[in-house]
């Protein structure tokens, strides 16, 4: 067993199994793109008081994201602008009172005054466009979150805030969709060693103050929102490992998504994907490490075809076993305590106090406040049986569906035309795996390779020489499934045959002068 | 009257999609060649005069001949040897690489085949590799090898002092289909990639004029006085041949493999041959889907000449749907859909142009006129029953021939009649025609197409550029959302950029010297800006004409979409570097401003201006 790094000495939940296993945490309503936001909002209040991705003390982050509520009510609790904007066209004066009227109320704000708007817009009207315009680039479009959930594209820095449940007294930060898992990424890539050269890539493109429209979300806010505040702290992450590939691997695939040079800020989007796939693997490699499991993670991947093939029945086998890892790691790191000499010797005992003193010291639970709950149980197994069953439901309420969530959002994993869940990737999501892992241009056979070393993606058939060799599938089905890999990446315009079987994919971002496509 | 029993028509049967060990190919028809003492089928050999001219000069290079199997390398490189002086019997012992004394006291080593070359015959590539770096002037190399062989035996001798860098030289001129190198004595040639314009001809020239055909001059089926009982096979010959007409089959054919050229699909001369070997000889009831004389009695007897439709062949509709798509050349034709898409003016010829006194002429030119594979007695019956309603299957059996039909119609309707009945409706690709004539091949020709074109063209830029529903097509509009450029809509109006030549500014269409299509997008007239270039193949050619004349830009092809976005991206990139030397890109830290984009009611743009204060 890897080693892992003392737990943090006040915990707040149920109990410690799932943290213990993949950290403080990975959450399945906390999708990659509202990780990387949260990402965004950890590295900016580092970067402010000079200390990104610097870790003194392991697990002691202590950052301070912003609230911006004056924006936020502007931009997504602002239902009566249009309505005020047309009933009192050509009447600036109107326009501008009467919609600051209606915004009296903005919950979370003491005595709301929105007067210095007047100064940065010639007029209402202009004033009402641009808050159009910035809403048409929220991030995933129209969705039913709640307006504090909402979040405008990170141009910048000013247009960083963290997830908050408002309320007209006050705000919180109910861990709703901003549950950590962005503040882990925020610790794997602190511990990656490659935190200096991420950081300037960062400076130079996504958190750069004097970007365009990160003025223009700026000039929505009042000047003392402007002002980094440290009023708030959040603390509290765990990230059990103090060193894992893992880490250095997200860091460089980040570091070649940018050195590929996008234009502004379209690098986002595979930032996020890639992120998404290095979680993935990161869960699976956890959950089979506790199950000691010494093969890698795979993912059998279909490359859709227009008829039904034997490896979209692999393939949906492969994400079914993956989708139950987590459960039977949890099973199993939670039975495992069963063959302890403490316990077995307990059991012979009957000492029930034991068996409780070593329950809470391992698992922490039950929580402080609720052992009141359990002091009935009498006996030593269903003592162990209640504690198992609550695990494996605590368990399934979210962590268990990481795996389902996180493959969908990435485009890795698809139900299209079948009952089962399948990986099927999506253009964008090969389209990312193009840009990390081919410099400039890469022959067909080693791209299929370093996929596989890299990912654990099994497309073709010399990676997929356990299900030939086992009957399972023959090598011409996978044969084919790269055949099809091949002309999608084509039609792309990421791959070029020659005449032969031998074919080149290449990076379009890779550098190379202007004019040629 | 006899019945013939065609020698010939069996060995052309063995060029065509008939099972077989591809391996076996050459040694197949050598074997038939020689035993039944038939004249091969001999096709020029493209680049041989090249070749040797090269060998003979003062400075001569080395050469490398890549291609598929039956591309002709073996073939090239034997001719050479043997005009340089080499003999049959030195080329016919065996092993890999011979060696020539040739002028100029030079030695020309010719490698057959890269696939199983001993450690000792790999030194010979670092004698090429020293070859072609001009460290050893008294040798030169032919090599005959296809792409995958090469690279694989280049990267063997990679780690040699003397071969470093060859490989990614190679593989560079290979990728980007250069044929020669400045700094290297070496050129390039790519056997795969003859045109089907210069090909074509040759492949069904040498087929229909070969001396084979004599075989048929006694058969009684030949040319029957009964139509009902005339020879498919001759008939196929006759039409593909064409002696007295405008050889439709023969340039539609060729229009469609220039277009699969152009969106990088090469056939080589083997695909060419099974093509031809299958559209004269194809038949769905017969033995592996090839007729040979013996067949043709019953044939007839049944009255399935119609299965033998030369135009039904083109495509192999003959074959099973799965020998369909393994086979390259029927693959690739069938990505035009040719029977499954129409038009509603060819569909009402079919159907109703025997009732139907507006489009009887038309149906007499098209349809009755060609008893044998037209409006012939199985599909009178199949119409009459379908318009009657009396049709079992919902009219399955009709609609197959419906298809068959608009397959002839695609190769039987004359070029006059071509823009009227909107030929190119035919295909999936409506604008392939135009695309042909009226862009493509004028260009090379030196003209230039219409502005007409041109503005449609950047209309359907526009569109897509903006996400909205513009008629502007003078200039081009550059726009932003803000946020990644692959946003659907973008309003942050960024520049317009003139058509016509305006300070620098100018969109046109040029070839380059490879013969690729470009959109050219000139921003500025300062060097330091260079040009944006579009590679202007069929599919977004099509695409943006359709956008521009109103499909929705998620329609038709994503990846094309995702292009074009990815195209605008580039232009905005340029754009800002544009400004940096106009020095047009200094921000203020007291106001800003913004140009967002509406849609007047008439569907053109209008910017208002947004001045946000510091």
């Amino acid at each position: 067993m890897r080693d892992i790094l003392p737990r943090p000495s006040r915990i707040d939940s149920d109990m410690w199994v799932d943290e213990a296993i993949w950290g403080h945490r990975l959450y399945d309503e906390q999708n990659p793109w509202l990780c990387f936001m949260e990402f965004l909002n950890v590295l900016n209040s580092e970067m402010e008081v000079d200390r990104a991705f610097v870790e003194t003390i392991p697990n002691s982050l202590s950052y301070s994201p912003q609230s911006r509520l004056y924006l936020r009510h502007i931009l997504f609790n602002n239902p009566r602008m249009s309505v005020i904007e047309r009933q009192h066209r050509n009447d600036n004066r109107a326009q501008w009172d009467r919609w600051k009227e209606s915004m009296a109320n903005s919950a979370g704000i003491m005595n709301p005054d929105y007067a210095y708007l007047e100064e940065r817009f010639s007029s209402f009207e202009d004033f009402k466009e641009v808050v159009e315009f910035l809403c048409s680039s929220t991030i995933e479009g129209e969705n039913n979150k709640r307006w504090s959930s909402q979040f405008v594209f990170p141009f910048g820095p000013d247009c960083l805030y963290e997830d908050l449940n408002v309320r007209d007294n006050g705000t919180s930060q109910d861990r709703r969709f901003f549950a950590r898992t962005g503040e882990m990424l925020y610790l794997m890539l602190s511990r990656s060693g490659k935190g200096d050269e991420l950081i300037s890539h960062f400076q130079s493109r996504i958190l750069k103050k004097e970007m365009k429209f990160n003025r223009l979300v700026a000039a929505l806010q009042p000047n003392h929102e402007l002002v980094h505040s440290t009023t708030t702290k959040r603390e509290g992450t765990y990230l059990p490992y103090i060193d894992l590939p893992e880490y250095a691997a997200i860091a460089e695939d980040w570091i070649q998504l940018f050195r590929c040079n996008i234009p502004t800020y379209d690098v986002v989007p595979y930032l996020i994907n890639i992120l998404g796939l290095h979680m993935l693997l990161y869960s699976l490699n956890r959950s089979k490490e506790v199950l000691d499991q010494n093969e890698k993670a795979t993912f059998v991947v279909e490359i859709v075809s227009p008829k039904k093939t034997v490896i979209r029945e692999i393939s949906a086998d492969s994400f079914s076993d993956n989708h139950n890892l987590s459960r039977f790691a949890v099973e199993h790191y939670v039975g495992r305590v069963r063959e302890t000499e403490e316990w077995k010797a307990a059991i012979q005992e009957n000492e029930l106090l034991t068996i409780r003193e070593i329950l809470k010291r391992k698992f922490s639970w039950p929580k402080d406040n609720k052992e009141k709950d359990f002091e009935h149980i009498e006996s030593a197994e269903e003592l162990f049986d209640t504690f198992f069953e609550n695990a494996i439901n605590r368990h399934k309420q979210h962590l268990n569906k990481f795996h389902n969530v996180w493959s969908r959002e990435i485009g890795l994993s698809s139900r299209r035309g079948s009952r089962r869940s399948r990986y099927a990737p999506q253009d964008l999501l090969l389209k990312s795996l193009v840009l990390c892992v081919v410099p400039s241009r890469m022959e067909f056979q080693e791209f299929l390779e370093i996929l596989y070393v890299k990912y654990g993606l099994i497309i073709g058939d010399k990676q997929a020489a356990v299900y030939i060799n086992t009957g399972r599938a023959d090598q011409e089905a996978f044969f084919e499934n790269a055949a099809r890999l091949e002309q999608r990446l084509s039609s792309m315009g990421l791959l070029k045959r020659l005449s032969d079987a031998c074919a080149y994919v290449e990076n379009p971002f890779a550098t190379r002068e202007e004019g040629q496509l | 009257m006899t019945t013939s029993h065609s020698e010939w028509i069996k060995f052309l049967r063995q060029y065509g999609p008939i099972p077989r060990n591809d391996n076996m190919y050459d040694e197949t028809i050598q074997r038939v060649v020689k035993r039944k003492k038939i004249q091969p089928i001999l096709i020029e050999a493209k680049y041989l005069e090249e070749l040797i001219t090269n060998f003979r000069s003062e400075k001569p290079k080395s050469v490398i001949l890549t291609g598929t199997a039956g591309d002709g390398k073996t073939f090239h490189s034997r001719e050479v040897w043997l005009d340089l002086g080499g003999t049959y019997e030195q080329w016919e012992v065996p092993g890999n690489i011979k060696q020539l004394p040739i002028g100029n006291h030079k030695t020309l080593y010719v490698i057959k085949d890269l696939s199983e070359l001993t450690d000792q015959e790999r030194e010979y590539l670092v004698l090429f590799a020293q070859g072609i770096k001009g460290r050893r002037t008294d040798v030169l190399f032919l090599i005959a090898a296809n792409d995958g062989q090469l690279i694989e035996a280049l990267k063997q001798v990679n780690e040699d002092f003397n071969a470093i860098g060859i490989r990614e030289i190679i593989e560079e001129m290979l990728v980007t289909e250069q044929q020669e190198h400045g700094s290297y004595g070496l050129r390039l040639y790519n056997l795969s990639r003859i045109s089907a314009a210069w090909a074509l001809p040759q492949v069904i020239d040498a087929v229909v004029n070969h001396s084979g055909w004599n075989d048929c001059d006694h058969c009684q089926y030949r040319d029957h006085e009964d139509m009902q009982k005339r020879c498919p096979i001759w008939e196929n010959k006759k039409r593909l041949e064409d002696v007295e007409g405008a050889k439709t089959i023969r340039t539609r054919l060729i229009d469609l493999l220039e277009l699969c050229e152009i969106n990088n699909v090469h056939l080589p001369m083997r695909q060419l041959l099974l093509l031809v070997a299958n559209m004269i000889l194809g038949h769905s009831d017969v033995k592996d889907k090839l007729m040979r004389c013996q067949d043709i009695p019953t044939i007839i007897e049944k009255r399935t000449m119609v299965k033998a439709s030369i135009y039904r062949n083109v495509f192999g509709e003959n074959l099973t749907e799965r020998k369909r798509e393994a086979t390259d050349v029927f693959n690739t034709l069938g990505r035009f859909g040719i029977g499954n898409e129409t038009s509603n003016k060819i569909d009402n010829i079919l159907i109703f142009g025997n009732d139907d006194p507006d489009l009887k002429d038309l149906y007499q030119e098209l349809m009755l006129s060609d008893e044998y594979y037209g409006a012939d007695y199985t599909f009178k019956i199949q119409q009459k029953a379908y318009l009657e309603g009396n049709m079992e299957e919902g009219g399955a059996e009709f609609i197959s021939l419906v298809r068959s039909q608009r397959q002839r119609l695609f190769f039987s309707i004359p070029r006059e009649k071509e823009d009227d009945l909107k030929l190119w409706e035919l295909t999936t690709f409506q604008y392939a025609g135009e695309f042909l004539t009226k862009v493509y091949r004028l260009i090379h020709q030196g003209a230039k197409p219409s502005s007409q074109i041109l503005s449609r063209l950047v209309r359907g830029l526009n569109r897509i550029s903006t996400g909205l529903l513009t008629r502007t097509q003078d200039k081009l509009i550059l726009a932003t959302s803000g946020s990644h450029s692959q946003a659907k809509v973008s309003k942050i109006f960024e520049s317009f950029i003139s058509v016509t030549r305006d300070r620098g500014e100018s969109v046109q269409i040029k070839a380059e010297a490879s013969g690729k299509l470009n959109l050219e997008v000139s921003l500025s007239s300062n060097p330091a800006t260079p040009i944006v270039k579009l590679h202007l193949q069929l599919i977004r050619y099509e695409f943006l004409s359709r956008v521009a004349e109103g499909a929705l830009p998620g329609s038709f092809s994503r990846e094309c979409y995702e292009d074009i976005l990815a195209f605008k991206s580039r232009l905005l990139k340029q754009l800002d570097v544009r400004k940096k030397h106009d020095e047009e890109d200094v921000e203020f830290n007291d106001s800003m401003s913004f140009h967002m984009i509406k849609l007047n009611a008439d569907g053109v743009l209008d910017k208002k201006t947004v001045e946000v204060l510091f």
